[in-house]
Formats: structure tokens, C-alpha cells, sequence
């Protein structure tokens, strides 16, 4: 029994221990399983990932892949190649040197301008993975060194120092045979700075950097690449040091001056607006002088009256521009009175030699004291009724025209022939004021004291006239026969207006054209003509007045007006008219006083002269036997007895001489 | 910035020179290498990106096996020890056959991609250079080769093996079973050989002239 409860404790407890060990076993199993789950499993490798070939020269490559999962169990990698076109596979020769997960080509085994087909095999205890293919060809994979060398220098040569980088290819990159180009990229900034300024330096190894700032470190790095590949990695930072220098600019200096001359400028021009401007107007641009000359009035224009326009234009010595000749009246009028004459005649004496006498035109035979000088007519300008009413008269018609009075004679034109000769010497002889010339006060011709201060006969010189100008007159200068000879060269003019004597009843016109320079000489009256070609041979004409038209108004002076002692004293005054001009006539007239000596003024020659010019008015005396003596161009008819006192114009010319 | 432009014909070579006469032609002669250099840059440039291209908007099959380019015939050096250890006539040659070689497959395949309108505007612009380049590259590279057989760098066993070799290569009708991205594919390959060489060449024969 006891045998029965051993055995019975002898089954249970081995029953016990048998439990404990499957328990065990099962634990052990369950702790194995549980480690299995959570561990690493096994399994092939995964593929080999991002093959990457580079070559650092063109000569060898080296690839990198990236492994896979190796599936928990030892992995090797292989790699293997292919050649262009060939099917022969190679494996990776080295696998060392370029560290693991690579493969170096050295090269022998690297051939240039081929394809190469690479795979990278994972390989474990379970399996095999294979990576994709990368075809590469060694010229298109060159990544080189990074350039070495790089060195940083400051030059300080100028005043502006610069950088001077310089480096050197990487060594194992053949340039110098020409197997390998590079080309170079450098990138600088400051110290404290993060970006980088990037210089492409093409295949130089040398580049300057400028414009720096002065007391600050750079950092330079450099980098290559060849004509088709990769670019290097940058350089290691060389560090530089830029001293510390003024920048003396010289632009700087330019730009203060400028600035400050500009600040001048603003301050003198500010000056100078305070100035008055006016006085600164003045000072740098002074008032330009008035005209002295009035010029023409603006208000006479509108109004449209001639005389008041030019009269500002007329000098107060200067000929008048008045077309109207008829202003020209001499404003002296040689009164043909014979007693009057005498006394004015003596009140001639009293003129000087040279003055322009004017002299009535009293027929006198002996009248030859033409002035000889001038050679221009002079009319003067005229003033008065008789004036006007010979002008009028002339102006209408070449009629004959009666003067009403004394005072008309005396406004009768006269004919100023003596350049130097002024003022007329008679009052009431006609005074010839170069009327022509000048608008000379008019003189009452009876109040002869006047006329020598008038005086101012004006003789025309031959320029001034003009070939228009009227250049005949007739000079009848009844003069003293003291006179006569005494003023040979006076000028005189005669007009007397033979109306008004007496004597004359007619009045001979002689309208004298200077242009045509053909007189006409109307014998308004045949009274003239009993006396006066008696007396004389030789009539005077006078000048009544200067027409318009250039035409000299001439009217004879009778002969018996000459018969008078009047004459003797006219003789005293004649006047002789030389030409004007060239075109003027020349009108010849000469008092020859009786007995005494004339002489020609005018030298003949100068005679001839004149009256080879063209277009002569004619003087003309004259007589009284003609009632009407026209001459024409040529000219002045001088009498005979006249001749000898007269400049024969007429035989100077070839005119029949009357 | 003081810079240089060598990508270009250096200033110094165009100076004029008044050494010996052998000075000068050394220079006219390095001037000539840079021309015909800088050539044949540009023409593997636009190679270059005549591939991209392609290889952009045509890509190409899986299948691009047949990598035969039918100048594979032309032994050339592959690597820079064989480039330097040929001699200066072989290495001439080899340029000139593969020049020649290529003149008339690049105007075939001008004439497809114009007529076929495969390629646009700029694309058809490149690849009548191309053509053209190969065509005037090969002349500039005659001439160098005259010029050094006169200065007598080379020897005048130049010529007509060459060109024979070179014709058979053209006359070959493998080039016009290529396809095209084979045929762009190859060019780009071959226009970089030409230029390696003639750099190559260059730095062996006159060195001192920016090498």
C-alpha cells in the first residue's frame, strides 16, 4: 500500500515536473515566436538605390549607390558593368577605395566617350535585388576638385586698394595638356554678411575685386567646372583683411566745390534780387540813346498831311523832302520896283561879296551881275500869297500869270544859284533863298532888310540838286553896275516879276522845265516887248518860281525896266545861273550893267560844261520883240549886247540868239 | 574688373609679330587652333542641346540598344594617355575622318526633321548649323593640318588613308538606320571628341599659347 501511495506520489510528481518542463518549453517557444515577431525580418536585400557616378579628372570615376534594406541579414553589393555595345559584364574592380557603397574606376578601367552600363546587385542570404541600370559616359560626369590655392592679397598700389584673387586648378585635373578646361567661379562677402557675391571668372586664375570696404574681412571661395559637367564645391574661405584708408576722392572734393559754387550763385543771385533791379537793368545793359531824329510822326501819318510828316524829317537846315516845290517858293521876292531897287539895291552893297544876291530882274541890260558861282539853281523856298498864287498859277497851266502885286513879285521864286552865296542881299529883290534846299522863313519882300539876314541863300551845290531838281533859273540881276562887277560870282537871283513893273505888263513866263529842260517862255503879254529888247538886248527873265514839275517860272524883265537906274543897281546883283547839273539846265543869265565889265562868272568852259549835259533849260531873255520865245533844250537865248556881260548860251548852243 | 576673355581668340595672338618667321606662323598657327576650338565648341554646344531636346519631348524607347553609331569604325583614343601617346598626324586624322563622317549624315537628318516638321522653328535653326558647322569645322581643321605640314610638325602621310577610311565610314549605310535621338545621341559624342582632340592637339603643338 505504502507502495501504492509512493508510487502514486511518485507519478504525481512526475507529472509535475513533466508540466513544468513543457511549460517551460512552451514559454521558451512563446518567447522565441514573440522574438520573431518583433525583430528584423529576413528577407533579400532591397535594391541599391541612387547610383551615382562622378568623375573627378576624366580619367577614373567613382559611383556611390545607396543600399537598400539588406532584409536583416549580411548584404553584399556588388556592381557590375557593361561596356557600349559589348555584353561582357564586368564587376566593379575596386570597391575600397572610394569607400563603401562605392566603386572606383581606375584608369585602365575607364575608357572615355563610352557607355557604360551599371548595376548595383544587393545580395543577402535570401536574395538578390538588383538596382536600375545607369548608363553613363565619363565625359558628361567630370566633377573636379575644388580649385586650391586660393589666395587673397591686397594691393595698395593707389589709393584705393583692392583684392587680387588667385588660385590654382585642382591638381588632378589635367588643364595644361589641354585634356581637361576649366572654367572658374569665385563668390565674396563680408564677414558679417550672408550672401554671397558671385564673379565669373571664365578660365582665368586671377581676378581683382574692388570697391571694397576699407576695415573689414572678406571671405573668398573659388570653383571650377569643365566645359560639360559639374561644378566643383566651393573652395575653403580664405579669409582677408582689408586695412583701413581714407578714401580721398577726388570726386568728393569736385562735388564740394560744385556744391558750394552753387551756394555762391544762390547768395549772389539772392543779393541781387534785393539790388534794385533797376540799377543792375542799368548797369549791365544801359539805356540805348533816343533817336535824335524824330522820325516820322505816327499821328501825321494818319492824318495824312504830308508837310507835318516830313517836316520832323526835316532838318531845320536841310533842303525840305516836300515834293512840293511850290514850298520852294523863295520866300524873297525881288520887287521889281525900280526906285525900290535902287534903295535895295544899295542895301545890297552892304551883302558880302559871296552872298546871293537876288535882284530883281528890272530888265536891266546891265545886269550882268549873275552870281557865277553856283551852278545850282537854288529856289528858295518862297513864302507867301505869291507864292502860292505863282504857284497856282504854274501849276494850272503854263499861262502867263499877271502878279498882282508887288508882294507877289516879291514871293517870286528865286532861284538860288550860289553854293556859297547866302542871303539874298535885297528885300525886295527877289531874294532867292535855296528854297530848294531849305524852307527859308518867307520874307515880305517889300521890308528888304530882311533878305540879307536871310541870307542864307543857299546855293545848291550841284549835289544837291538833283538832275530833277530844277536847275535852270533865270537870274536876271538887275543889278548895280558897281556891284556887277564887284560879285561876279554872286548868285543872284532875279525875279523879279515883271508883271508888277510896270513896265512889264506882260510877263513872260518862262517856264522852265528842268527835267525837259526846254523853256518856255510865254509872253503873257506883248506889253513887254516894247521896251525891254530896247534897253537891252538881252532880257532877264526871271524866275518866278520853281514849279512843281521843276519848272522855273520865268518871266522876263522888260527891257525897259532895265532902261531904268534900277538897273544899274541890279546890275549890281546877276546872277547867273550855272547848271545845276549835268541834266539841270543851265541858265545863264547875265545882267550886263551898262558899260561896266561883266564878267562871266561862269567860265565858259564850265558853261559848256553844263550844257553838253543833257536837257538844258534855257535861259532866256527874252526880247521883247518875241512874244513868245520857246527854247527848247538847248538854250538860253542871250542877246547879242549880252553876250559880252552874258555867257552866250546861245551861241553856245547854236540858239538863235534874240 | 580685369578679366580675360579666353573663351575667345586671346588679344596677344592677334599682336603683330616680329620674331623670325617661324615665331609668327607658330602664332597665326595657335590663332588658327583657337578658332577652329572655339568652332568646335559651339558646334558640340549646339549638339548638346539638339539632345535634350530630343531626349525631352521624344523619349525615346526603352529599346536604344543598338548605341551604334557607324562612325565606331574610326578608332580613336578614348582616354588621355591613348589621346597623348598618338601621334600628331593620326590625331589630325582621326579629326578630319570624323568630320567627315558626319557631314553627310547631319544634313540628312536636317532634311528629315524639316521635312517631318518634328522639330519647331529653333530646333530646325540648330540642326541646319549643325550640319553647317561640321561642314566649315572640317575645313578650318584642313587647313591647321596644312598649316602644320608646312611648319613641318607633321608629316605629309596625312590625306588619303584618311579620307578613305572616312568615306567608307560615310558610305556606310548604317548611319541611316539610326534613328534619330541614336543619330543626335552619337554626334553629341563625336562633336566632343573633336574638340578633346583638337584641344589636345593644340596643347602638344604650341603649348605656350594658353594651355
Amino acid at each position: 500500500m505504502r507502495l501504492e501511495m509512493s508510487s502514486n506520489r511518485q507519478q504525481r510528481l512526475c507529472v509535475a515536473m513533466m508540466r513544468n518542463v513543457g511549460g517551460v518549453i512552451v514559454l521558451s517557444l512563446l518567447l522565441v515566436f514573440v522574438q520573431l515577431a518583433a525583430g528584423e525580418s529576413f528577407s533579400p536585400p532591397g535594391t541599391p538605390k541612387n547610383i551615382i557616378c562622378r568623375s573627378p579628372e576624366k580619367e577614373t570615376f567613382t559611383c556611390w549607390w545607396e543600399p537598400g534594406s539588406d532584409g536583416g541579414l549580411p548584404t553584399t553589393y556588388a556592381l557590375y558593368y557593361r561596356k557600349e555595345n559589348s555584353d561582357t559584364v564586368y564587376e566593379c574592380p575596386d570597391y575600397k577605395t572610394a569607400g563603401k557603397n562605392s566603386c572606383f574606376f581606375n584608369k585602365n578601367d575607364t575608357s572615355i566617350w563610352v557607355t557604360y552600363n551599371i548595376t548595383v546587385v544587393a545580395t543577402n542570404a535570401l536574395g538578390r535585388a538588383f538596382s536600375d541600370p545607369v548608363e553613363i559616359d565619363v565625359v558628361y560626369i567630370v566633377m573636379p576638385n575644388p580649385p586650391e590655392e586660393v589666395t587673397v592679397t591686397v594691393i595698395e598700389d593707389t589709393n584705393w586698394p583692392f583684392l587680387r584673387v588667385s588660385w590654382e586648378p585642382p591638381e588632378k585635373a589635367d588643364t595644361r595638356s589641354g585634356w581637361i578646361t576649366l572654367i572658374y567661379e569665385l563668390r565674396i562677402k563680408l564677414e558679417n554678411e550672408d550672401e554671397w557675391e558671385v564673379h565669373p571668372a571664365g578660365q582665368q586664375k586671377v581676378f581683382n575685386i574692388f570697391s571694397l570696404r576699407p576695415d573689414s574681412t572678406y571671405h573668398v571661395q573659388v570653383r571650377c567646372k569643365p566645359d560639360h559637367g559639374f561644378w566643383s564645391e566651393w573652395s575653403g574661405t580664405t579669409f582677408v583683411k582689408v586695412p583701413d584708408y581714407f578714401p580721398r576722392e577726388r570726386s568728393m572734393w569736385i562735388l564740394i566745390a560744385v556744391f558750394a559754387a552753387f551756394i555762391i550763385l544762390t547768395f549772389t543771385f539772392i543779393w541781387l534780387s534785393y539790388m534794385k533791379i533797376h540799377n543792375l537793368k542799368h548797369y549791365v545793359l544801359p539805356p540805348v540813346p533816343g533817336p535824335k531824329i524824330k522820325g516820322f510822326d505816327k499821328k501825321a501819318l494818319k492824318n495824312g498831311k504830308f508837310e507835318d510828316i516830313f517836316s520832323s524829317l526835316v532838318v531845320s537846315d536841310f533842303p525840305p523832302t516836300t515834293s512840293n516845290y511850290e514850298d520852294f517858293i523863295v520866300e524873297n521876292l525881288e520887287v521889281f520896283v525900280p526906285e525900290e531897287q535902287e534903295l535895295i539895291m544899295e542895301d545890297s552893297k552892304d551883302l558880302q561879296d559871296d552872298s546871293i544876291k537876288s535882284e530883281n530882274s528890272t530888265c536891266d541890260n546891265d545886269s550882268g551881275r549873275g552870281s557865277c558861282d553856283s551852278h545850282t539853281l537854288l529856289i528858295d523856298k518862297g513864302g507867301g500869297d505869291k507864292e502860292e498864287a505863282l504857284q497856282s498859277d504854274q501849276e494850272g497851266s503854263q499861262d502867263e500869270r499877271v502878279p498882282t502885286s508887288p508882294e507877289e513879285v516879291m514871293e517870286e521864286d528865286l532861284l538860288a544859284c550860289c553854293d556859297e552865296k547866302n542871303s539874298p542881299d535885297i528885300s525886295e529883290k527877289v531874294k532867292f533863298t535855296p528854297s530848294l534846299i531849305s524852307p527859308l522863313p518867307r520874307y515880305n519882300l517889300m521890308n528888304q532888310p530882311n533878305p540879307p539876314e536871310i541870307g542864307k541863300k543857299h546855293c545848291l551845290s550841284d549835289s544837291l540838286l538833283n538832275p530833277d531838281s530844277l536847275p535852270s533859273y533865270f537870274t536876271q540881276p538887275p543889278s548895280t553896275k558897281n556891284d556887277f562887277r564887284s560879285n561876279p560870282w554872286e548868285c543872284n537871283f532875279n525875279h523879279k516879276q515883271h508883271p508888277l513893273h510896270p513896265q512889264t505888263t506882260g510877263k513872260e513866263h518862262l517856264q522852265v522845265q528842268n527835267e525837259i529842260s526846254w523853256v518856255h517862255v510865254d509872253r503873257t503879254e506883248a506889253s513887254l516887248g516894247v521896251q525891254a529888247p530896247s534897253v537891252r538886248s538881252t532880257e532877264y527873265v526871271e524866275v518866278q518860281r520853281v514849279s512843281g514839275g521843276n519848272m522855273v517860272l520865268l518871266h522876263p524883265v522888260s527891257a525897259g525896266q532895265e532902261n531904268s537906274g534900277t538897273m544899274s543897281h541890279q546890275t549890281e546883283h546877276y546872277s547867273r545861273v550855272k547848271t545845276v547839273n549835268n541834266d539841270s539846265g543851265l541858265l545863264l543869265l547875265q545882267k550886263e550893267s551898262t558899260g561896266e565889265e561883266m564878267g562871266i562868272c561862269l567860265s565858259e568852259e564850265e558853261v559848256e560844261s553844263r550844257a553838253t549835259s543833257n536837257g538844258y533849260t534855257a535861259s532866256i531873255t527874252p526880247t521883247s520883240e518875241k512874244p513868245m520865245v520857246g527854247i527848247n533844250s538847248t538854250l538860253p537865248i542871250l542877246d547879242d549886247r549880252m553876250a559880252s556881260g552874258y555867257v552866250d548860251t546861245a551861241t553856245m548852243f547854236g540858239l538863235p540868239t534874240y | 574688373m580685369k578679366q580675360n576673355d579666353e573663351k575667345g581668340v586671346p588679344m596677344s595672338s592677334t599682336s603683330i609679330c616680329t620674331n623670325s618667321q617661324t615665331g609668327c606662323h607658330f602664332l597665326s598657327l595657335a590663332n588658327l587652333f583657337d578658332r577652329v576650338i572655339h568652332h568646335s565648341a559651339r558646334m558640340h554646344g549646339i549638339s548638346n542641346d539638339l539632345h535634350s531636346e530630343f531626349e525631352l519631348y521624344f523619349l525615346p524607347s526603352k529599346n536604344r540598344v543598338s548605341r551604334n553609331c557607324h562612325t565606331s569604325t574610326i578608332l580613336t583614343p578614348n582616354g588621355k594617355e591613348n589621346a597623348q601617346r598618338i601621334a600628331r598626324e593620326e590625331l589630325t586624322e582621326v579629326i578630319l575622318k570624323l568630320l567627315l563622317a558626319w557631314r553627310d549624315p547631319l544634313w540628312h537628318f536636317h532634311q528629315n526633321m524639316a521635312r517631318h516638321h518634328k522639330f519647331n522653328n529653333l530646333s530646325s535653326n540648330k540642326s541646319l548649323e549643325m550640319s553647317e558647322m561640321v561642314h566649315e569645322l572640317r575645313k578650318g581643321v584642313q587647313k591647321v593640318a596644312e598649316k602644320m605640314q608646312m611648319l613641318g610638325i607633321i608629316s605629309n602621310s596625312l590625306g588619303t588613308l584618311g579620307s578613305r577610311e572616312a568615306l567608307l565610314a560615310s558610305d556606310s549605310p548604317e548611319w541611316r538606320l539610326m534613328n534619330d535621338y541614336n543619330l543626335l545621341y552619337c554626334f553629341r559624342r563625336d562633336s566632343n571628341k573633336i574638340q578633346n582632340y583638337l584641344k589636345i592637339l593644340k596643347c602638344r603643338i604650341v603649348p605656350e599659347h594658353g594651355c
